[in-house]
């Protein structure tokens, strides 16, 4: 309320030096010239407003989880605050990380960018590493990517069998999918190593 | 004087400790050896396993190792099966397992003759409570984070598969 009153007080002043500028030969004088800007400001605040609504009406559809397209496969970082999910809104399954406590989208630039099916996501602990499947060229591969270094990592080359359903642990060490190359779907884990950048409370300290 | 013999021995040593270190740091990513077992205790089995969910501690999974559909538990400290009493029922098809941090809840998709639900299951009370009796659709997809305060899924009730994210009493958070 205050910063609306001083910025009208703000607009009063520089409407009223405005008209000065702009018609010189109007010779208003004291409350002529007063209610001339006063008019200004209320015709400035209704347009102000007018705007702010239409604003927040579209932040609304943008910042909502769900869309007219299906929305499945959600998965939660391990805070609460992310939610990735399986998306199908701009024409083909990708990939959408939806920040729960701003109630807005983070994009995930580096993966929209492939032209692949993705599938069955998974968060760490504060969103760092996001582990999917992927189908590039007839066959599904499990990729890890990095939100902080921006790097995209093929976990299952070399792998002989199918992958599907791929989870990261909350540390971001250790992911289990399924793997075929048993002949029946098996669990299989991979070990990143102790050399990691484990994702704990503090390691990604985006507000 | 050192025995040349002690000599040949200590290079030796020294080579397949080298070896061993080289190894070891040119391993990761590994892919973990977890043979299927005919004991039933074991994460892999001659059955189908499904929907592996990993914690530094636990491996929740799907299996169908006992002629049915359940959900087990894997202790990855102790290396053996934890026990889950309450949670499988011999009427329902369970699947799609989550685990918080600490173990104690899972959360998984339940399928009783034909309706789906989403069940939540304590592991210290043994208690174990459908989240979605008040949805009258179909359910799929459930997660939850590491303190169990937040669990989402997939919700058929406006005849596509939506998001719908609840607490972990039930109730719908309020988001757009």
């Amino acid at each position: 309320m205050i910063i609306t009153v001083l910025g009208n007080t703000r607009i009063f002043q520089y409407s009223q030096t405005l008209l000065g500028k702009i018609f010189p030969r109007l010779r208003l004088k004291g409350t002529g010239r007063a209610k001339f800007a006063l008019i200004l400001v209320l015709l400035f605040q209704a347009m102000m407003v007018g705007c702010t609504t239409v604003a927040i009406n579209s932040s609304m559809v943008d910042g909502a989880i769900n869309s007219i397209a299906t929305d499945e496969q959600p998965a939660l970082s391990g805070n609460g605050r992310f939610l990735v999910f399986v998306s199908n809104r701009e024409g083909q399954n990708q990939l959408f990380l939806y920040d729960l406590r701003r109630r807005s989208y983070k994009t995930l630039v580096e993966l929209r960018r492939s032209l692949t099916v993705m599938e069955s996501p998974s968060l760490s602990y504060t969103g760092r590493y996001i582990v999917y499947s992927a189908n590039d060229s007839g066959r599904a591969d499990i990729y890890l990517y990095d939100r902080l270094t921006y790097r995209l990592e093929m976990l299952t080359r070399g792998y002989r069998g199918g992958v599907r359903h791929p989870h990261i642990s909350p540390n971001g060490r250790y992911i289990s999918f399924e793997g075929s190359r048993r002949g029946q779907w098996d669990i299989e884990i991979i070990d990143r190593g102790p050399n990691i950048e484990l994702d704990t409370e503090t390691s990604l300290s985006e507000s | 004087m050192i025995n040349p013999y002690y000599k040949r021995l200590f290079i030796i040593g020294l080579l397949v400790i080298c070896l061993g270190m080289v190894s070891g740091c040119a391993g990761y990513p590994r892919l973990l050896n977890l043979p299927p077992d005919l004991r039933v205790n074991s994460v892999n089995s001659p059955s189908t396993e499904m929907n592996p969910q990993i914690s530094s501690d636990y491996l929740v999974f799907a299996s169908d190792r006992q002629g049915r559909q359940d959900i087990y538990l894997y202790d990855r400290k102790q290396l053996e099966l934890i026990d889950l009493p309450g949670l499988n029922s011999i009427d329902a098809i369970a699947s799609e397992p989550a685990i918080s941090t600490d173990g104690n809840y899972i959360v998984f998709n339940s399928t009783r003759g034909g309706q789906s639900d989403i069940y939540l299951y304590n592991r210290n009370t043994r208690q174990l409570r459908n989240l979605t009796d008040n949805l009258n659709a179909q359910v799929r997809h459930p997660t939850i984070n590491a303190d169990a305060s937040v669990i989402a899924f997939e919700s058929s009730l406006n005849g596509q598969w939506d998001i719908v994210v609840y607490n972990r009493y039930g109730q719908a958070l309020n988001i757009p």
